[in-house]
């Protein structure tokens, strides 16, 4: 057997830190995304619902705006910055935010599982954990700029204009919406990412997470139909996130009936230990599917 | 030297099996790898690709346990940093370039943005890519994306690399470059694994060789070594000398011999004995008794083709 006199030296220089090194990950990510105009169009369209929450709010404050505009008590009527307003808001941003993670999120883990790039990344300084992550990464930021992050800008801007009383009165307004986007945020990203793990297929796995959400929420109906019971509405996402959010916005004793897309049936709603019982089990369920297909190699060649 | 007593700078597999379901993996390995070249060589399905799996931390033991350098590879963030893969099959993020498919795996071991430019051109270099840096990946002649996934094998500067298949798609050229840089990181310390079906070219690179069949590991060792091993094949012996005839009748005179071939020249000798040890000595005193000039003797079947057919087989069962 040869004997070699060792003369390699391992790089003992600097190394970045841990977390920004699951930047890296959605780097070119960003990129693929921006060359598509579609997606950048949508993109950019998604923050129109805010642009007019703010001009409803600027407006709402500034009585020669409105005495111009001649709408000065009805608009107050109409427009109440309150739970609902906020509501309205985060329903609709997080809807468009459904869209566009059934478009992105699809294509995140499938192309390096038909690609073999996870071995790749797992051959690395790097955990399955961080793998995905970093894949979820682009999804986090995005859906956090169209949700939670105008929200806050908003209540920001109301608290501006009203003043310090009313931001402290409204306290929860925020926590509530920052906590109830991530809970919608967590919930699609997961959905995304393990639907993308599993269905290969782009427009099959976008068209699996819309059917998630629409075709079970039938399911859930004809049950509650059949049955004559409220439980099917279990199936139904868009009613079990919705309970969660109007719990956040307003506990036990809630004026309205939730946000827009995400309504709760009055005398229909459910206990919300139900919801988040269910909420926890559709998560437990994608980081299993996530779990399963996240491996270095798996195929007996 | 034995698993239990091993040093830091061996690779250890103690008792490792890996079954897929029911599928067997890899069954009861037990091997020590120092530094140096080691090739993995069987048949398809031997537990070439599993082996290589397991010693990168991608998939886990069913039951067994590997140390790399002290490392357990349950832990990628330690042995990521020293490990380099090359995997058989084309694996590559898709629309990348050829540059930032290094680059960004660079970043990824929390190289500075400084350190990861200039190790992806050292090793786009290296590899003879550099040129070809800004074309996407995707666009790359198999040749070439053997190449680059070297390359990115390569430019964290590992300790242990690791190769499935290095060669596969490479040209002539190609393959004397890649071979020189096996033999140049061997000589530096470093633990260069690679496995390969092309028996004459594990020859050229290999310190050592692992001949694996339906999950078992055959032999282990220094090639030579191996071959002496196999007691039960005669071992094959060339000798060119001025009377073959005399010491062909002089071998059949003792236990073991098998077969004597004259070459059609009349000065070579090809003979098949079991006891070549007897036969060295023998050969000694007949050159010393009768005078028989002797211009060469050489083992013929001391190498990892001969030792694979031994072993495995054309068809990859074991003998």
């Amino acid at each position: 057997m040869a004997v070699y006199k060792k003369t390699y030296r391992p790089y003992d220089g600097p190394l970045t830190a841990a977390g920004p090194r699951l930047l890296v990950i959605p780097r070119y990510a960003f990129d693929d995304l921006r060359k598509s105009r579609f997606l950048a169009i949508f993109f950019l369209s998604t923050f129109l619902y805010p642009l007019i929450c703010a001009l409803l709010i600027w407006l709402e404050h500034n009585a020669s705006a409105l005495r111009v505009l001649g709408v000065g008590a009805q608009l107050s009527r109409v427009i109440t910055i309150n739970a609902t307003f906020f509501l309205s808001l985060l329903g609709w941003q997080s809807m468009l935010a459904l869209f566009l993670a059934a478009f992105v999120g699809p294509g995140r883990i499938s192309p390096d599982l038909s690609n073999g790039g996870l071995a790749l990344y797992l051959a690395r300084p790097f955990s399955r954990l961080e793998y995905v992550v970093g894949k979820m990464l682009v999804l986090l930021i995005l859906m956090s700029l169209m949700t939670w992050v105008p929200g806050l800008l908003l209540f920001g801007l109301q608290g501006y204009l009203e003043g310090w009383s009313w931001i402290t009165a409204n306290m929860r307004l925020a926590s509530a919406m920052f906590f109830s986007a991530w809970i919608w945020i967590l919930l699609v990203c997961l959905l995304a990412l393990a639907l993308s793990a599993w269905v290969k297929w782009k427009p099959a796995a976008g068209g699996l997470m819309f059917g998630l959400f629409f075709v079970a929420a039938g399911f859930g109906t004809a049950i509650d139909l059949v049955q004559n019971t409220k439980w099917g509405h279990l199936m139904q996402i868009f009613n079990v996130v919705g309970t969660v959010w109007l719990y956040l916005f307003e506990g036990n004793n809630p004026t309205s009936t939730g946000a827009v897309f995400f309504r709760v049936t009055p005398g229909e709603d459910l206990p919300i230990w139900s919801c988040c019982a269910v909420l926890l089990l559709l998560g437990g369920m994608c980081l299993y599917m996530l779990a399963r297909k996240i491996r270095g190699a798996e195929v007996v060649r | 030297m034995t698993p239990e007593n091993k040093p830091a700078s061996l690779i250890t597999f103690r008792d490792v099996s890996r079954f897929y379901g029911e599928v067997l993996g890899i069954n009861r390995v037990n091997l020590a790898i120092p530094p140096g070249v080691t090739s993995l060589v069987g048949p398809n399905g031997s537990g070439k690709t599993t082996l290589m799996n397991l010693l990168t931390g991608l998939i886990r033991p069913t039951q067994g346990s590997i140390d790399v350098l002290g490392v357990s590879p349950d832990h990628p963030e330690k042995l990521g940093r020293f490990v380099g893969y090359c995997a058989q099959f084309d694996a590559f993020p898709k629309g990348m370039t050829g540059y930032q498919f290094l680059y960004s795996y660079l970043l990824l071991h929390g190289y500075t943005a400084a350190e990861s430019a200039e190790r992806t051109e050292t090793a786009l270099h290296r590899v003879n890519m550099f040129g070809a840096a800004q074309r996407p990946v995707g666009a790359y002649s198999k040749g070439m994306r053997q190449r680059i996934k070297l390359a990115q094998a390569i430019a964290h500067d590992p300790q242990v690399l690791v190769l499935d298949e290095p060669l596969n798609g490479l040209d002539p050229m190609a393959r004397a470059e890649t071979i020189a840089l096996f033999r140049e990181w061997g000589e530096k310390g470093r633990h260069v694994i690679a496995s390969s079906h092309v028996l004459h070219e594990v020859d050229r690179i290999s310190d050592q060789v692992i001949l694996l069949s339906h999950g078992y590991v055959v032999a282990e060792g220094e090639i030579q070594g191996v071959r002496s091993e196999v007691k039960e094949q005669p071992m094959q012996i060339l000798v060119r000398c001025d009377r073959p005839d005399v010491l062909a009748s002089r071998l059949f005179e003792r236990q073991g011999a098998v077969e004597a071939k004259i070459s059609t020249d009349g000065k070579g000798l090809l003979l098949r004995t079991k006891d070549a040890d007897g036969f060295y000595l023998m050969l000694n005193r007949v050159v010393l008794e009768q005078g028989l000039e002797v211009e060469s003797v050489a083992p013929a079947d001391d190498d990892v083709n001969s030792v694979y057919q031994y072993l495995i087989g054309a068809e990859g069962a074991t003998v």
